[in-house]
């Protein structure tokens, strides 16, 4: 008889005592088969729990007897649960195992049935159905007999039981009388599991858009041979993802290629809802066809007509097999080990490898919560629970750009709808996509236009009341703490721009990690460079920083590119790190339409196929924002420390030709006097009369985002070559100078350059690795660290900071919190605009946005 | 921070007994790391002028702000201005000077009056110059004022706050510095200690014979005692007469809640009601009185409003028929979905403060998604500023973002309602004006299904 053996799962063994059932398993470790860790046995466990096998307690007086029963149950209960234990976790762990004990009660076997249903994993039993005699005769003859008339009794037990086994609900069962005729196949590979191999492409939602299909792989690489087969050059395969037919036009057609591509193993396809319905109906199921099935019906109807009914049965047929056949899900390896899971609607973590009908159906429809007011599904965010580091690729949900979520990319770009089919291609993680012809669904609930219409819906509040966390690429979750949401909720709510214009607020950056090791220095670019360099850093980007204030400019195309972008007639925005608008309303119209006059006839947004400019800049003078401060604060400051000092130096040089003692003091005052100059110089470096807009100076050194494109990817370098491209469009933006450093000569001239700017008041530099986005050991790093100038530092740490008994004291200071707010600062605006610019729901940006300014909440030493 | 008396006439040298400073020495003592210092630049016998100073560590200074994480803390004026910071740290030094407990053989000059000049700054203060003499000119001073420069670049402020004041007179040193340890912390206007009844109790005696019959008593005082509570203390404040620009404002603001409570009473739905924006929660407290209601959300994003709001509700929580507001964090610019459906959305005073632009998101959430069954607004109208006299074009308020003629008003609520399900009604509040109508506008939108 031959016996296949899934994968993993439950092989229950059923039997009396001596039918057979550890020699079975005996005889199969030996010849290698199955390894011993394999086998779970109550014997086993009886001694593993107490030490003895069996406890013999007939041919004892009553008593005694009665007390080794006794005993012998209570082991057998811990038996049983230590068993039970090992099997479940083992089906946890998608293991097979082999359940050794008689099993002869159904009670028994229902619990492993269930413990095989909870974990998603099959169970088959294997009935050792041997004569009495034999079984009697087996027992005289071994170490421990357990006594004729208990084999009897079981017996019984066993030919009462036999009868039921079969509909019990196992997947399979065999039923044995004579172990040596028995030939065991067993499944080695996990059937879900894909080695990558030369690379996969794996293909959204496709619903019957051959034409894009074609044109897909044809982008892709794959080619045309004489069979009629598209295969690629590199031995790549492709994959879809489900829903390949149902809402478009070509259905059949699609179904008809995928069916042979699978079967002559160039692709691979797995089970969807779409593809699950017209699997049933052509197995004659009772189905309402709908939601554009019954568009399948009428493509069959048509192929009869011109076919036959003999060959569209026999394609019925054919597809039928095919459909029932895709698995729920599957499970890319590279060397066997498992990276990438693709699964329709989506996929809990315990599920993957495993399946199970429970699982084919989450895999399907995904989590859903009910119906909504129009009986459509509400789905639920299943993404949140994924916790592994594998990444799942899904489809299903029409999103209008890929969508990367917590370590899983929705690749369903709705081409059906007038979107795009999307190809991701595996293991270069790239996407690639072509557009739809057209919107097949003729507007019928077309869930992309759906999306587009409440994109810019006010955010739900009810998501950030009592804090929350945002999931982020760069950085993994952030938690936002519900003490600092609720402040800036007040802030969004009074002072900022537009929720849907206020789509990035910058993070903060940190100084030096360490402070100088020399001693009249703070801050020296020396440990900036070697904290890159510690993080193996070796290129790095030096640029000015500018001493005026941070701003954001958002500049559209046109008018109606506001519209289409943030649902404004507007030219664009430009506003603070708090989110406040920069300048008053007639300043701004005046600048936003310069701008957009100079881009224009330098043909920057036709250029660059973009309909928006986000630009990360630093505007100039400081007094276009900070006149209060400055004159408030620091010029009034100054104003009395030079008076205190200029007055005290005065009468102590009046009175010192008195008293030689006076002499400390004197120069005491002096250098304090000098000090007070030097911080009243300072901070009017950075200030000017504005009388025209054209005094204002914008410098520009990250370009975020165009409408298409975020530039995270692109080194700093290029973002200065941009900043070179701005400022000789239009005079309002000025050029950034910076240097790179790549070895010590390049460190040295830095170092130089920054002495000599600084000297002369500039603020300093920042120091940025090369490229944008850098992970040391898994960890993110600083994406920039700053070095302010010793002359600057007066208006931050005080007119006599750099007093050697002042200096020692503030030189231990602790950049720690600050650090650890400006990478989380840094990833949530990365995140935030790229769910813009992927055109998500604006709630989701905001969260983002929210959750930086919540950070800046959190109190950190200002002077950092 | 300095102080420099001045003493002539022949028995000056006197002087340094009474402060029991010898002029021969230089006097320095440490205090958590500032130091306290005196010399004497000049010594003759009908001339003597001692200056005290204060030479603090600006870092130790610092550190003692408050917990608010802002420059400002660490950049100031306190390391340089007379304050109470400054009498503080010279208590000791002028100690035997103030306690007037000279050596015996000179207890006698104690009450002597010398010709003295003090000299102190630089001063940090609110005050006009004017203010400041009618603070000593009554005290028999002659006062003198000079200013710090402001030679800038740019043009940053054209006087100088920084100032450096001197007193001429003929008085007791222990008087003069008495006064000037009340009227600097006066002067500055700003106290780095917790002020408490003892405070008073230093007043009293620093005060003694000049402070009450001084012609600015009660300003010192309120002044010098900082906080409401303290000052209570010492006498009931007498009541100021309020400008009637402020009356006016007063009476419309009680007379807009009284019409919008009016309204709702006539309204036959009035279970639900949602007061946005509801600050200080005087409408929300209103509400809670009405008959028939029997829910009330206060919305609200400031959290130190709603505090106050708070107060005020459990002030009369314990009444009779009394709803207490539910408080929730919110505003029009996002989605709540606890506010649908309910009866009565008031929208007081409100709209005026948003960027008309952002409006017609806002009425679409209002009007579509929260469908409420009446929604109240009211907003200033801007042809009535008229009567209150305003410069052109100047709002009521500093944050208001625009001020609405009748027909503007009107003009938008019509639009708001074409495309939805509502009629509107207009009304006014207060003292209706032939040419100008009343001074605040009302618009009610009722459901049209109602």
């Amino acid at each position: 008889m031959n016996i296949r053996l899934p994968y993993a799962g439950i092989v229950l063994l059923v039997g009396p005592s001596n039918s057979g059932k550890t020699t079975l398993l005996k005889q199969l470790v030996n010849n290698g088969q199955i390894l011993p860790s394999e086998i779970v046995s109550s014997d086993e466990c009886r001694v593993l729990v107490s030490d003895v096998e069996f406890i013999d307690w007939t041919q004892r007086p009553n008593d005694e007897a009665e007390g080794l029963f006794d005993a012998y149950q209570k082991i057998s209960a811990e038996a049983f649960k230590l068993m039970d234990t090992m099997i479940e976790t083992r089906c946890r762990l998608n293991k097979l195992t082999f359940v050794d004990a008689t099993h002869l009660y159904s009670d028994d076997r229902k619990k492993y049935i269930s413990i095989a249903n909870k974990h998603h994993v099959p169970i088959v039993s294997i009935v050792l159905d041997v004569d009495q005699t034999v079984l009697l005769e087996r027992d005289r003859n071994r170490e421990n007999p357990r006594g004729s008339r208990r084999i009897k009794q079981q017996y019984q037990v066993f030919k009462r039981e036999k009868r039921f086994m079969k509909k019990e609900g196992y997947d399979k069962t065999y039923f044995l009388s004579d172990t040596d005729q028995v030939e065991i196949f067993r499944e080695n590979t996990n059937p879900v599991h894909l080695d990558v191999g030369n690379g996969i492409d794996i293909i959204g939602d496709i619903h019957g858009c051959y034409n894009e299909l074609i044109q897909v792989l044809q982008k892709l690489g794959y080619m045309k041979n004489d069979e009629d087969y598209y295969v690629h050059p590199e031995g790549r395969k492709f994959l879809s993802l489900g829903d390949i037919m149902s809402r478009g036009p070509k259905s059949l057609q699609t179904m008809e290629f995928f069916l042979r591509h699978v079967e002559k193993g160039l692709a691979y396809m797995i089970d969807s809802n779409h593809g699950w319905k017209i699997a049933r109906w052509l197995d004659g199921r009772k189905v309402t066809l709908n939601y554009g099935d019954e568009l399948v019906e009428e493509e069959f109807i048509q192929f009869e007509e011109a076919y036959g009914i003999e060959k569209a049965e026999q394609l019925k047929h054919k597809l039928k097999q095919f459909l029932l056949a895709a698995p729920s899900h599957y499970v890319l390896t590279k060397n066997g080990v498992p990276t990438l899971v693709c699964a329709h609607a989506g996929i809990k973590d315990e599920f993957i490898g495993k399946q199970s009908a429970h699982i084919s159906d989450f895999c399907r429809y995904g989590d859903n919560e009910g119906l909504d007011e129009t009986g459509k599904p509400i789905r639920k965010d299943w993404t949140i629970h994924h916790k592994t580091k594998t990444l799942i690729v899904w489809g299903h949900d029409p999103k209008p750009k890929p969508l990367i979520m917590n370590n899983t990319v929705n690749i369903d770009q709705g081409v059906v709808f007038g979107g795009a089919l999307t190809a991701y291609r595996y293991p270069e993680r790239e996407f690639v996509s072509v557009q739809a012809e057209k919107d097949y669904s003729e507007g019928k609930s077309n869930p992309l236009m759906e999306l587009k219409k409440k994109r810019l819906n006010p955010p739900n509040i009810a998501k950030f009341l009592n804090g929350y966390s945002v999931l982020t690429e760069t950085f993994g979750e952030i938690k936002i703490p519900k003490e600092y949401a609720i402040p800036s909720i007040d802030l969004v709510s009074h002072f900022t721009v537009p929720i849907e214009e206020m789509i990035y607020i910058p993070p903060t950056m940190s100084p030096t990690p360490k402070p100088s090791a020399l001693d009249d220095y703070l801050e020296h670019p020396k440990e900036a460079i070697d904290y890159y360099r510690s993080m193996g850093i070796e290129r790095m980007v030096a640029e000015k920083k500018h001493m005026g204030s941070r701003g954001i400019l958002f500049l559209f195309k046109d008018k109606d590119a506001g519209f289409k972008y943030v649902g404004r007639e507007t030219l664009g925005v430009i506003y603070t790190r708090t989110g406040r608008k920069f300048f008053d309303e007639e300043t701004e119209a005046k600048i936003l339409s310069k701008i957009n006059k100079a881009l224009t006839s330098k043909d920057y947004f036709h250029q660059y196929g973009t309909e928006f400019v986000l630009l990360d800049a630093e505007i100039m003078p400081w007094n276009l924002k900070a006149k209060e401060l400055i004159s408030s604060l620091y010029a009034h400051v100054s104003e009395n420390a030079i008076l205190d000092r200029r007055l005290l130096k005065s009468k102590i040089e009046r009175a010192v030709g008195q008293n030689e003692e006076l002499v400390k003091w004197l120069e005491e005052y002096k250098d304090k006097l000098a000090n007070a100059h030097v911080f009243k110089e300072v901070f009017q470096k950075y200030c000017w009369e504005i009388n025209e807009i054209d005094e204002i100076q914008i410098a520009p050194f990250h370009l975020l985002a165009h409408s298409n494109e975020t530039f995270f990817h692109k080194p700093h370098t290029w973002h200065m070559e941009k900043n070179k491209e701005f400022a000789s469009m239009d005079n309002l933006f000025i050029e950034t100078e910076y240097m790179v450093i790549e070895d010590e000569a390049s460190e040295k001239e830095v170092v130089n350059w920054w002495n000599t700017i600084t000297k002369d008041g500039h603020e300093g530099i920042v120091i940025k690795p090369e490229p944008f986005i850098v992970k040391s050991k898994g960890k993110l790093v600083q994406p920039a660290i700053k070095v302010r100038g010793r002359k600057y530092l007066h208006i931050i740490y005080g007119m006599d900071y750099l007093e050697q008994e002042n200096l020692n004291r503030l030189k231990k200071r602790n950049v720690g919190k600050k650090q650890k707010l400006a990478l989380r600062e840094f990833a949530l605006g990365i995140e935030g605009i790229q769910r813009f610019v992927n055109g998500e729901s604006i709630e989701r940006v905001h969260e983002c946005v929210l959750g930086t300014l919540s950070m800046e909440s959190d109190p950190v030493d200002p002077r950092l | 921070m300095q102080l420099t008396i001045r003493a002539t006439g022949q028995d000056a040298k006197v002087i340094s007994y009474l402060l029991a400073k010898n002029p021969n020495n230089l006097y320095e003592r440490s205090v958590n790391g500032h130091f306290i210092r005196m010399f004497y630049s000049q010594f003759a016998e009908e001339e003597v002028e001692v200056t005290f100073f204060v030479t603090p560590d600006p870092i130790g200074l610092s550190s003692n702000q408050s917990e608010i994480y802002d420059i400002t803390s660490y950049i100031n004026d306190r390391e340089f201005v007379v304050s109470s910071i400054f009498c503080t740290f010279l208590r000791t030094a002028l100690g035997t000077a103030l306690n007037g407990k000279p050596k015996e053989d000179y207890v006698s000059w104690v009450n002597h009056s010398f010709p003295l000049e003090f000299s102190f700054g630089p001063l940090a203060s609110s005050l006009s110059n004017q203010e400041i003499e009618e603070l000593f000119q009554p005290l028999g001073y002659e006062v003198a004022i000079t200013y710090g420069e402001v030679d800038y670049r740019v043009n940053i402020k054209k006087k100088s706050t920084a100032r450096y004041i001197t007193l001429k007179g003929l008085t007791t040193l222990q008087k003069g510095l008495r006064q000037l340890f009340i009227l600097i912390p006066v002067l500055d206007n700003y106290k780095h200690y917790y002020i408490d009844e003892k405070e008073i109790e230093k007043i009293e005696r620093y005060g003694e014979g000049w402070l009450d019959t001084h012609p600015q008593r009660q300003f010192i005082l309120k002044h010098a005692l900082r906080f409401k509570e303290v000052y209570s203390l010492v006498e009931r404040e007498s009541e100021e007469k309020q400008s009637t620009a402020v009356e006016q404002k007063v009476r419309l603001n009680d007379l807009r809640y009284e019409k919008i409570i009016q309204k709702v009473n006539e309204f036959k739905n009035r279970e639900t009601i949602i007061d946005f924006g509801s600050g200080e929660g005087k409408l929300s407290v209103k509400l809670g009185f009405v008959d028939g209601v029997k829910e009330i959300l206060a919305v609200e994003p400031s959290e130190s409003e709603s505090i106050k709001a708070l107060k005020r509700f459990e002030k009369v929580q314990e009444k009779e028929n009394f709803v207490m507001p539910k408080q929730i964090i919110g505003s029009l610019f996002y989605y709540d979905e606890r506010l649908k459906n309910k009866d009565i959305i008031i929208l007081c005073e409100v709209i005026e403060h948003i960027d008309a632009y952002r409006l017609p998101k806002i009425m679409r959430t209002i009007l579509h998604d929260y469908r409420p069954k009446v929604l109240l607004i009211t907003t200033p109208n801007k042809e009535y500023n008229e009567v209150y006299q305003l410069e052109d074009e100047s709002y009521r308020h500093s944050d208001h973002r625009f001020e609405w003629t009748r027909e503007e008003f009107s003009d938008w609520c019509e639009t708001q309602s074409e495309a939805s399900e509502y009629n509107v009604t207009f009304d006014g509040i207060g003292e209706e004006h032939e040419l100008y109508g009343y001074p605040t506008q009302m618009c009610i939108f009722t459901r049209k299904e109602l």
